[in-house]
């Protein structure tokens, strides 16, 4: 007897896996901020700021234009207004005849210059001592705790001022050279000004972390603090760390330029987008001249909104471990 | 008495009128858009502006204070021995008699002797309301003289008045000053002083009634918020002055140093016994407003009569000089001040003649006046002293380090390095290590920011490598000796009175440099000996030359009997300082500009304090201030 044909069995699919591919954090992490198309803007605005920063000395080779030349063609003989924009000065001429553009292309670099160090300056002593505080509690926390609070209490405008001008007198400048008007003065006043709340943000996170039971565990096989510190908590406070970092950065950009503008940042040889708008309102300069406004501002704008969209799109794709 | 006075007061303005037509114009050096002074004359209405901040430099105290402008509001609060008709040009700087009766036969033949009579019917404002006497003046000269008060420019008397040297710890009678009666007052002098009369025009001498002042004799500034009027205004507010008692007193209302200064016409004043002052507007309201830029646009809309202080940004300038309606109400006047970049003879490289010379032949003068605002604020200065304080003698035509068109001659300034130690490859090119990093000091304000990068490019072009601080208190950083800055481009000078003298020994003199509030910046005379007490250290080998002799010479000359030949000297001793001794780069003769209102119908100029004359202005508005 014949065996009935059968059909073809058939083929059972070979072994897919039927396992979901478990994707790594960092694949979550890129996946969702790359769809988030707020992020996306901010972030290609950023590059595109940062080559402009970074190529800035370029342009001023190619097109012959220093940031701090002087022409005198840019001002007007009789009353010694500046002219606008026209093809070889594309964002037009200051006050003194300098280029509008080239110095705008700096601006860049100052500002990020200044908030990146500054933000990492004030990171590092706000991590370090919010992880003590936190951790350690007891007088080290309320040491760190009073600190922080008479920093935030402190007038920040008023004392800039002050330092500023207290520094500025010797050539040496303060604390034996190392506060000396321009970037260090400026960083400084900055990261001054600004570590304490990642202090707090950070003292509020291992606060929480530390009654969990991996502390515990840790702490029971007998980790030093230190240890535990830094191989337990640190890289649990990395996500938060990162998203508040990164929302700093544009407020101490804007911090800069208000500095600037109040003529306590870098000095005028030092492009700076907030001294040239203050340049741009003196004497109500900008009713005429409206460009010496106009492009240090958009720029301003833009440096701002493209760091803000990034920390929002940072804090939304890390996702739930971030809080 | 009605009528009789106000046909006098209408012959008076008439009078006053038509010399103020008459050297209109006169001190518009160099300005194209300088419109004259002069126009109709009618009593009333208020003079109303707004200044940023008053800035004195001693709370308004007129023992004490120094600043131009404050002198411009005490020639209509006070009145001097003699005084000035607060007019623009050279007749503005001629002296008058105001409370002498006149000044016939007032000097000794010596000149060791000053006896002056005082006018009758002078009395000071309320809620003193007595007549001034000859105590009252010989009390200004006792608070001059008390060490924590005195004037920025107490040297003036303490150097000539017999008895006075500024040491005293109160008020008590000079043994130089007599007083025999109440109308006659005495000066006897340590030596001759051809200025003395100037120096009797200076704000710090009018008479002070003790009653007050005395209660404000410990601390500097003190008098200021309770000024008593012995002149054609008063503050407002002054008759509820408590003076039962120094605990009674309260500031008076008129003048709050942060909010206002309005000045109101003083009842106890007899305009019969002055003829230098019209006197128009029944009151003058000065409002702070911390927005020049404000301040401009309320002139424009009418809302401001006019403004004081502040030069007229670019922009501003710009709306009067395109409008041909506009730009009689944009007013130009000599300001009679030289602004100058100050080298330091102490410190390296401005110890060599070579580097500061250098220095004046690479600065481009011209890149600075148009960021100054172009030649409505003034002429590019060629040397130390401005035309219209030296009788117009000299001028540009006097220039030892000519340029193209005042750009700047980079190949002379390099010819000229190429001679100095610090250029060692005389390339022209310094390369001493001496010359980067030099603290260059700059005030914080335009047009001075706007001066600051052509300064920088130029000096760059020579190897010397400053680095700018723009400062707030640029005054206390380059007048404190000790601190002893390399250079600065913040300074200026102003004459006191209409004097080439004013512009020497306090600039220039050995024996006039002091350890703070010091305006010989370059140390010029300075000695061994001075250095040891002002506690710094230059190199070893410095030389500081000296013109104390020039400057004596000149100052025996008087000004009364022989001004020309006093003015010819202190015109060679410019040329002197500008050739041999080279402490400053001038770079402006500063012009001080104005905007008024259509409602300013008389626009005066007091070229003795620089500003607007309040005492000869008039106003058509309604405006009222309640007395």
């Amino acid at each position: 007897m014949s065996t009935p044909a059968l059909e073809e069995i058939p083929e059972q699919p070979q072994a897919v896996s039927t396992e979901i591919q478990g994707r790594t954090n960092w694949e979550l992490f890129r996946s969702r901020f790359v769809k988030d198309k707020a992020a996306m803007t901010g972030a290609v605005i950023l590059v595109v700021l940062v080559l402009l920063a970074l190529t800035a000395p370029l342009f001023a080779k190619v097109m012959d234009h220093g940031p701090n030349q002087l022409f005198p063609e840019m001002v007007t003989e009789d009353l010694g207004l500046p002219k606008g924009p026209n093809a070889e000065f594309w964002f037009g001429g200051d006050q003194v005849g300098r280029d509008v553009f080239i110095r705008t292309l700096y601006g860049a670099r100052t500002s990020l210059i200044v908030a990146l160090v500054a933000t990492g300056l004030a990171t590092l002593i706000g991590v370090t001592l919010g992880l003590a505080g936190g951790f350690r509690g007891g007088a080290v926390d309320t040491v760190v705790s009073r600190f922080v609070d008479i920093v935030l209490a402190m007038p920040v405008i008023l004392f800039a001022i002050g330092i500023a001008g207290v520094c500025s007198i010797t050539s040496e400048g303060c604390l034996g050279g190392l506060l000396q008007p321009g970037f260090s003065l400026v960083i400084g006043i900055i990261a001054l000004f600004t570590w304490p709340n990642i202090a707090r943000i950070v003292r509020g996170q291992v606060l929480s972390l530390r009654e969990r039971e991996f502390i515990e565990a840790s702490r029971s096989l007998g980790a030093r603090p230190s240890r535990i510190m830094f191989r337990e908590l640190l890289p649990n406070l990395v996500a938060p760390i990162v998203v508040y970092t990164t929302l700093m950065i544009p407020n101490n950009i804007l911090f800069e330029a208000a500095l600037s503008y109040l003529g306590v940042g870098v000095p005028q040889s030092t492009p700076s987008w907030g001294r040239m708008l203050a340049d741009a309102t003196a004497g109500s300069l900008f009713t005429f001249a409206w460009w010496m406004m106009l492009f240090p501002g958009i720029f301003l704008i833009l440096a701002v909104v493209s760091f803000n969209l990034v920390g929002d799109g940072l804090r939304d794709a890390l996702g739930p471990s971030e809080r | 008495m009605g009528r009789r006075r106000t046909l006098r007061m209408v012959g008076l303005a008439l009078a006053v009128a038509m010399v103020a037509a008459a050297c209109g114009g006169g001190n518009d050096n160099g300005s194209s858009t300088a419109t004259t002074t002069g126009g109709t004359a009618q009593k009333g209405g208020v003079y109303r502006t707004a200044i940023s901040s008053f800035g004195f430099t001693q709370g308004f105290d007129p023992t004490a204070e120094y600043l131009g402008l404050a002198f411009n509001f005490y020639g209509a609060l006070t009145r001097n021995l003699v005084s000035y008709k607060h007019v623009a040009g050279a007749e503005g700087n001629k002296l008058y008699p105001d409370l002498a009766q006149s000044l016939d036969g007032v000097v000794s033949d010596d000149g060791l002797t000053y006896t002056f009579k005082l006018k009758q019917g002078i009395k000071f404002g309320p809620p003193v309301d007595r007549a001034i006497t000859s105590k009252d003046i010989e009390y200004a000269f006792e608070r001059l003289n008390i060490a924590t008060l005195g004037a920025g420019y107490g040297t003036y008397y303490y150097e000539s008045i017999k008895g006075m040297d500024g040491t005293a710890k109160e008020a008590k009678p000079i043994s130089g000053i007599e007083t025999p009666d109440d109308q006659t007052i005495v000066f006897h002098l340590k030596q001759k002083t051809s200025d003395f009369l100037y120096r009797l025009s200076m704000a710090a001498t009018a008479p002070i009634p003790s009653e007050v002042a005395k209660c404000f004799n410990s601390k500097i500034g003190g008098y200021g918020r309770y000024v008593i009027s012995s002149g054609p205004y008063m503050l407002q507010g002054s008759e509820k002055l408590d003076i039962s008692s120094c605990g009674a007193m309260k500031p008076i209302s008129g003048y709050d140093p942060t909010k206002k200064m309005v000045m109101v016409r003083n009842p106890n004043y007899d305009q019969a016994t002055d003829d230098l002052r019209g006197n128009y507007v029944d009151g003058i309201d000065i409002q702070v407003d911390s927005n020049v830029d404000d301040i401009f646009n309320k002139v424009l809309q009418g809302t401001l009569d006019g403004s004081l202080y502040e030069p007229p940004p670019a922009t501003i300038v710009r709306q009067y000089i395109t409008d041909p309606a506009k730009k009689q109400y944009l007013h130009s006047n000599s300001g009679d001040r030289t602004w100058f970049v100050f080298m330091n003879l102490g410190t390296p490289p401005f110890d060599d003649i070579h580097v500061r010379k250098a220095a004046n032949f690479v600065m481009n003068k011209a890149g600075i006046l148009r960021a100054w605002g172009g030649t409505t604020f003034g002429q590019i200065a060629t040397h130390v002293m401005p035309p219209s304080v030296i009788n117009d003698t000299l001028g540009q035509d006097f220039d030892p380090y000519k340029s193209p068109d005042f750009a700047g001659d980079e190949a002379k300034a390099k010819e000229e390095m190429k001679q100095s130690k610090y250029d060692s490859n005389k390339d022209g090119v310094c390369d001493a290590k001496e010359c980067s990093g030099l603290i260059m000091v700059n005030r914080n304000t335009p047009p001075w920011t706007n001066a600051e990068p052509v300064v920088v490019d130029s000096l760059a072009k020579i190897g010397i490598k400053v680095k700018p601080r723009e400062l707030a208190d640029h005054y206390t950083a380059v007048q404190t000796v000790k601190n002893q800055i390399p250079i600065g481009m913040d300074t200026g000078w102003g004459k006191d009175y209409a004097d080439p003298g004013t512009f020497g020994a306090p600039l220039f003199g050995g024996p006039n440099i002091v350890p703070t509030n010091n305006s010989n910046y370059g140390l010029i005379g300075l000695t061994p000996e001075k250095q040891k007490e002002l506690g710094i250290k230059v190199p070893p080998g410095t030389t500081f030359p000296s013109v104390d002799a020039d400057l004596a010479k000149c100052n025996q000359i008087s000004v009364e009997e022989q001004s020309e030949q006093r003015t010819a000297c202190f015109v060679d001793l410019d040329k002197k300082i500008m050739t041999e001794v080279v402490p400053w780069v001038p770079f402006l003769w500063a012009q001080n500009v104005t905007t008024t209102a259509p409602s300013v119908t008389k626009y005066e100029f007091d070229q003795f304090s620089g500003y607007i004359s309040l005492t000869q202005i008039a106003v058509n508005n309604k405006e009222t201030v309640s007395s």
